[in-house]
């Protein structure tokens, strides 16, 4: 779909729908001007609602459809689809002998996981639907055996017989020669025209045959009902004359074409998370914030995620429930430790928070809708650092079952409702923290040269506390931390990644052939800018070759300035991560890659347009301090201008999110919208 | 109590982190496939008396710190000091073959010793008899690799280099060996840094009360559930491994865990066989039978951590010297993997004796098959772990194609991109799952090609003439086999034990490991269960019909005739190995 035209269409429109609400961001890339739209989500038929937010938002700003020069959006479908395990019935083509690829896996008992009690998930494809074609590809590409293409006619057969929507195919070393994937791809297409079909080699070229056996699956299980859904949004914009293109969110952080997205779809399985994090940095980047550490706080998770030096790094290590998916995607880490998060008392009088969640339904026990065990957001409620409405007065919690709810654990273990409360937070706030800590040593950073950016609906209530326990003096919070996913959308740039496998040892590796490899890539990269219509001067792309030492088993990204001062580079980034290099050890780069981007120019962020703190005052509620009972002041976020400052304890409320200012530490509003939390002393 | 119940589960968590962190980190680095794919490295925090408090899942560790403290007396340590040993016999058994290199250091607050942390991994090879220093051809220990006595690696932060160059020497893939060990002493180097900021942040008096905590709870709990399994008296089990590789076994394992009339726990080994000459001996140090119990008994106990506290719950381990768990100095201990897995099983026997239908069925023992030989003018070392069926349990079937705890398999391109193999099949052992109500897990089936001429074969399997029991009704598991050439004429079963096999270009291997037993009787499987597992390649038409009494013909359900196949339901029993039996021996 063409991005330019001749009639200026300045507006985005960002659609994020969640579990309770769809939430829509409008905003004019001319002036910055931002309207939001919050609509009940329609799980019957998600883009029910997303029309309705967009066309609410369209009417609160008073412009028409005929603005809209492109609509983003993030989708869980596929997660979802893969969590929940109701992916479409799929079919699994592999090399003859190989049958139970996906049955074997990697022998992977998780390490946390006690040997006698695990009990292995069941395959999205079970061995039945599993069907084996001869011919072979050696390891380094050559062809052993050419492909048994006579054979494919009986298969399609069966697999028509099993009533199959999707095929997926991965041959053995396809990832050296996709040659056979290829032809067997064609031949299926040909004779099962109306199943989605997938090869290994389209979705993830990589070593390793399990994990890309089963990228290839959960690609094609998510085909059928993805296309599906992406053909409603299509249809929805169409009937309103939204002749703007769709793009997704990728799990690496860039969006995608519906074009792209739909022979790929696994590409969106990791990215609920990715949106909020490019929104984060986003607002960092115009603060002038570059090393940022963001927690995402929802109901029952929390995604933790490094940036450094403005650069959201990429790991290949992502998995979807118990599957591994090593489709490039943020390099984050998820704990089980979220508002919902449930205290209990464990076996010889533990306190334990998480992993187990109250959810949305019943939701923590002072939303009143049945929940009797304690949860982080009832100790916060009982502390005080929630006022007593949310969602601007349209939710009530109710402070008695809260207590209620605490009594629970505080009776047997001897404490007081106080001390339960404040360990509930302790025990969530720690997890969190080694969550944190793994995130920064695994990049060889020390938190405490870093802004910490919480968000998520309850993020800005743990904020303070855990930059406390990082030694991390300076916290932002966005402007809309309970939605930034919109923004995060409306901020990211077309992005895909190119690579190619070299295996060189350092010391026999020429700039020619190397540059040579990257000149192939950006012939690749050429073809998916033009397929995107990305403009000439807005394309991007940044050259990093991934380099260990021989035989190690995980490689370095080191950007690629040429090869003087490569291995010193490598060297460095290795002392730097991990505490030691090896001099006297063969380096090895065994991957070319290429990052491009399309830049979509983003609107800027909104400004604040508020007053100061005393101009914010909207009441005071009593708050529990470790020193007793302090009445502290509640502001209002959106009454809240630029150079607005106040102390801590306060709290400040706002629509999506509250922040607790504790004691120790003053606020401020920066030009941009920000708030940043200084540690006093 | 000092260190108050929100603390102890922060320090929990903190120290759970810092494994985490020291894992990543070593799976990084390291340069040998036996680590960084196969991930056979663990780590562990101790008290400041060297007491394990949080450790890995696996229930083989005896008491690692002790062996070091003997030889360096625990107040003349010094922060920035790393000690180091796999020595068996030294160390009692702390570590059991010596291929497993541990690294432990003290951290210090204010120059106090707050605790110990451990990296602990399995080196490829370490010299020896043969490349990958373990073979059942081995009599004697020192044909298994250079021995290191616990001795200070780093004093204060200074690296006794030489010390290094001389184990690096006496590897046949030094550049490997150098890479593992910088790999975990950085490791452990990171831990010691997170325990220290832990005790820092607590305060090292409530770390230590947080440790005594820990340990207390998981004995607590072991000791509550000995309580409730064992009946005053002597409960009895047996089990055997096949044989050593030299021509001996069956060895049998004789456990006896007396319960008092005061609640005391003996665990008596003493009538277990005596030692072999081949490497099957197990030096069990007497802590491991209270860390498998540990392990067996913490299912289900989410929050708890296997450490120190499940071996104290025993209050007596009685070994015997010279037996096959006590061996005598130097029998060769290469292959204690095969008798610590039937040690296993003869715990939980001893439960399922104890209390009929509760503990699972026996599991087979891990396959290891190391190929040797040069390719290119250089030599390769293949020592690929193989997975086997686990016992099927009284809530669900056994796990299929798993190694040991954590452990992961070599992926088939990763073998082909680095050794000279081509798999030309990799699937489930199909009826190695014992049968049963649950069913025993499946082993697997690889078929190796050889692309080069003159490779030197070992082959490690067990449970093939004693197959792994079933339990309350259900039948024993599969056994494995190692067949060279299948279906031709050239066609040789290799000992399940065996070294020196030598194979050619275009030889091929076929491996098949053993299952799992079956739980409950195999006519109370679900038919439509029996079905998929048919119709997925775990069992059979034959054996359905024979073990389970259900029809299928061309993977279809014939409804009639299973209802008359299991119209006369075949009488079952406690154990099956082979036929039912009451006892086992």
């Amino acid at each position: 779909m063409p991005m330019s035209s001749t009639e200026p269409r300045p507006l985005l429109v960002a659609v994020d729908i969640g579990g309770t609400f769809t939430d829509v961001t409008l905003q004019d890339t001319a002036t910055g001007q931002a309207w939001m739209a919050k609509t009940p989500s329609t799980p019957h038929d998600p883009s029910e609602a997303f029309l309705a937010g967009v066309l609410l938002a369209l009417e609160g700003a008073g412009r028409g459809a005929s603005g809209i020069g492109r609509v983003l959006h993030g989708t869980t479908v596929a997660t979802n689809l893969i969590l929940e395990g109701r992916t479409a019935r799929t079919a699994l083509v592999t090399t003859t002998g190989f049958r139970h690829v996906l049955e074997i896996g990697r022998a992977d008992l998780p390490r946390r996981d006690n040997l006698w009690a695990w009990i292995k998930p069941k395959r999205p494809v079970p061995p039945e639907h599993v069907f084996e074609v001869a011919g072979r590809i050696a390891a380094d590409g050559s062809e052993l055996t050419p492909l048994d293409e006579a054979a494919i006619p009986a298969i399609a057969a069966r697999i028509r017989a099993m009533g199959a929507e999707a095929v997926a195919i991965c041959f053995l070393h396809a990832f050296a020669n996709p040659g056979h994937e290829q032809r067997a791809l064609a031949l299926l297409r040909a004779s099962l025209p109306d199943l989605a079909v997938t090869a290994s080699t389209e979705v993830l070229p990589v070593v390793r045959e399990y994990e890309r056996s089963m990228a290839a699956v959960l690609n094609a299980a998510v085909m059928p009902a993805v296309s599906t859904y992406l053909g409603r949004l299509e249809a929805r914009l169409a009937e309103a004359g939204i002749a703007a293109p769709l793009l997704l969110m990728k799990s690496n952080g860039g969006v995608a074409g519906s074009a792209a997205i739909r022979r790929a779809p696994a590409q969106t399985a990791l990215s609920g998370p990715a949106a909020g994090v490019v929104g984060a940095r986003a607002a960092a980047e115009a603060a002038g914030v570059q090393n940022l550490i963001t927690v995402d706080i929802g109901g029952t998770s929390a995604d933790i995620c490094l940036i450094a030096e403005g650069r959201i790094g990429l790991t290949q290590s992502g998995r979807v429930g118990p599957w591994p998916l090593p489709l490039p995607m943020l390099d984050m880490v998820t704990i089980g430790a979220g508002g919902g998060s449930i205290a209990r008392i464990g076996a010889g009088g533990a306190l334990t928070v998480g992993p187990q969640s109250a959810g949305a339904a019943p939701g923590p026990a002072c939303y009143g809708r049945g929940g009797t065990e304690p949860t982080v957001t009832d100790a916060h409620l009982y502390l005080g650092h929630l006022t007593p409405a949310l969602l601007g007065g349209r939710m009530a919690l109710d402070p008695a079952l809260a207590e209620a709810a605490l009594a629970r654990v505080a009776t047997p273990l001897g404490l007081s409702l106080e001390d339960a409360a404040r360990g509930i937070l302790a025990i969530a706030d720690n997890n969190m923290v080694g969550a944190i800590r793994v995130v920064s040593v695994e990049r060889g950073h020390d938190p405490r040269g870093f802004v910490l950016v919480p968000f998520g609906g309850a993020g800005p209530l743990h904020g303070a506390a855990l930059a406390r326990l990082l030694g991390i003096r300076s916290v932002m919070v966005p402007q809309a931390p309970g939605v930034l996913c919109a923004q995060g959308l409306a901020a990211a740039d077309l992005r895909a990644e190119f690579s190619r496998s070299i295996a060189r040892p350092l010391a026999t590796a020429t700039t020619e052939e190397i540059e040579q490899g990257f000149s192939r890539l950006e012939a690749e990269a050429a073809a998916w800018f033009a397929d995107e219509a990305v403009a000439e001067a807005d394309r991007g792309g940044a050259r990093v070759a991934l380099m260990r030492y021989a035989e190690q088993g995980f490689e370095l990204p080191i950007p690629w300035a040429g090869l003087a001062g490569l291995g010193e580079a490598f060297a460095a980034a290795h002392r730097a991560l991990y505490g030691f290099d090896l001099p006297g050890i063969a380096v090895e780069i065994v991957t070319l890659r290429l990052t491009a981007t399309g830049a979509l120019h983003g609107a800027p962020q909104p400004r604040p347009t508020g007053g100061d703190a005393e101009a914010a005052r909207i009441g005071t509620q009593p708050m529990r301090l470790p020193g007793g009972i302090a009445t502290v002041p509640v502001l209002d976020r959106a009454r809240l201008g630029a150079g607005a400052r106040f102390a801590g304890p306060a709290i400040v409320t706002q629509l999506d999110a509250t922040t607790l200012v504790p004691p120790g530490w003053d606020a401020m509003i920066e030009p941009t919208g920000v708030m940043m939390l200084h540690a006093r002393d | 109590m000092i260190c108050d119940p929100v603390s102890l589960e922060i320090i929990r968590g903190a120290a759970r982190a810092a494994q985490a962190e020291m894992e990543a980190l070593l799976e990084r680095t390291a340069m040998s496939a036996f680590i960084r794919e196969k991930k056979d490295f663990y780590t562990a925090l101790f008290d400041a008396e060297g007491a394990m408090v949080v450790g890995s899942d696996l229930p083989i560790f005896g008491d690692i710190v002790g062996p070091v403290a003997a030889k360096f007396p625990l107040e003349t340590m010094r922060p920035g000091d790393l000690y180091w040993y796999n020595d068996c016999y030294g160390s009692r058994g702390a570590v059991s073959h010596s291929n497993d290199q541990v690294f432990l250091a003290p951290a210090f607050v204010d120059g106090a010793r707050v605790g110990f942390v451990m990296g602990w991994a399995h080196f490829s090879d370490i010299g020896g008899l043969r490349p990958g220093s373990i073979s059942p051809d081995a009599t004697d220990h020192f044909q298994e690799g250079i021995i290191i006595p616990p001795v200070r690696l780093m004093r204060a932060g200074e690296t006794n280099e030489a010390l290094l160059e001389v184990f690096w020497r006496n590897s046949r893939f030094p550049t490997q060996s150098q890479g593992d060990t910088r790999a975990l002493m950085a490791a452990v180097r990171l831990g010691e840094k997170r325990l220290e900021e832990i005790a820092r942040r607590f305060a090292p008096d409530v770390l230590a009360d947080a440790f005594a905590q820990l340990l207390s709870r998981t004995e607590t709990i072991v000791r509550q559930k000995l309580r409730a399994t064992f009946p005053v008296g002597t409960t009895r089990f047996t089990d055997a491994i096949d044989s050593d590789g030299h021509g001996n076994g069956p060895f049998r394992l004789r456990l006896a865990l007396t319960r008092t009339e005061d609640d005391r726990f003996i665990l008596d080994t003493s009538e277990t066989d005596d030692q072999a000459i081949g490497p099957v001996n197990l030096l069990m140090h007497p802590d491991v039978p209270g860390m498998a119990l540990g392990l067996y008994f913490l299912q289900g106990e989410d929050g708890q951590v296997l450490n120190a506290g499940g071996p104290r719950a025993l209050d007596e381990v009685i070994l015997r010297q010279g037996s096959l768990l006590a061996p005598r100095a130097p029998a060769p201990l290469g292959l204690r993997g095969i008798t610590m897995m039937r040690l296993l099983a003869a715990l939980h026997g001893l439960v399922a004796t104890a209390r009929p239908g509760e503990a699972p069925a026996a599991h087979s023992a891990y396959v290891v098959v190391a190929l040797r030989g040069m390719v290119a003018q250089k030599s390769f070392l293949m020592s690929d772990g193989v997975g086997v069926g686990y016992g099927a349990r009284p809530f669900a079937d056994g796990t299929d194609a798993v190694y040991f705890v954590a452990q992961e398999n070599y992926p088939v391109e990763f073998m082909e991109l680095s050794y000279p193999v081509r798999l030309l099949r990799y699937a489930l052992h199909e009826d190695s799952g014992g049968a049963g109500r649950y069913r025993g897990g499946c082993g697997v089936v690889r078929d190796y090609e050889v692309l080069v001429d003159g490779a030197m074969l070992a082959v490690r399997l067990d449970t093939v003439v004693n197959p792994p029991w079933g339990v309350a009704d259900g039948m024993g598991g599969g056994t494995g086999s190692a067949i060279v050439n299948p279906g031709t004429a050239g066609e040789r079963r290799l000992a399940s034990l065996s070294d020196g096999t030598v194979l050619n270009r275009g030889d091929v291997l076929r491996l098949a490991t053993g299952g799992g037993g079956g739980w409950g009787h195999p006519h109370d499987r679900p038919a439509a269960t029996v079905l998929a597992d048919v119709q997925g390649g775990f069992v059979s038409a034959k054996a359905a019909a024979r073990d389970y009494g259900v029809a299928i013909t061309n993977n279809t359900l014939d409804a009639a005739a299973t209802t008359a196949l299991r119209a006369t339901r075949p009488a079952a029993g406690a154990f099956h190995r082979r036929a039912y039996a009451d006892v086992l021996d």
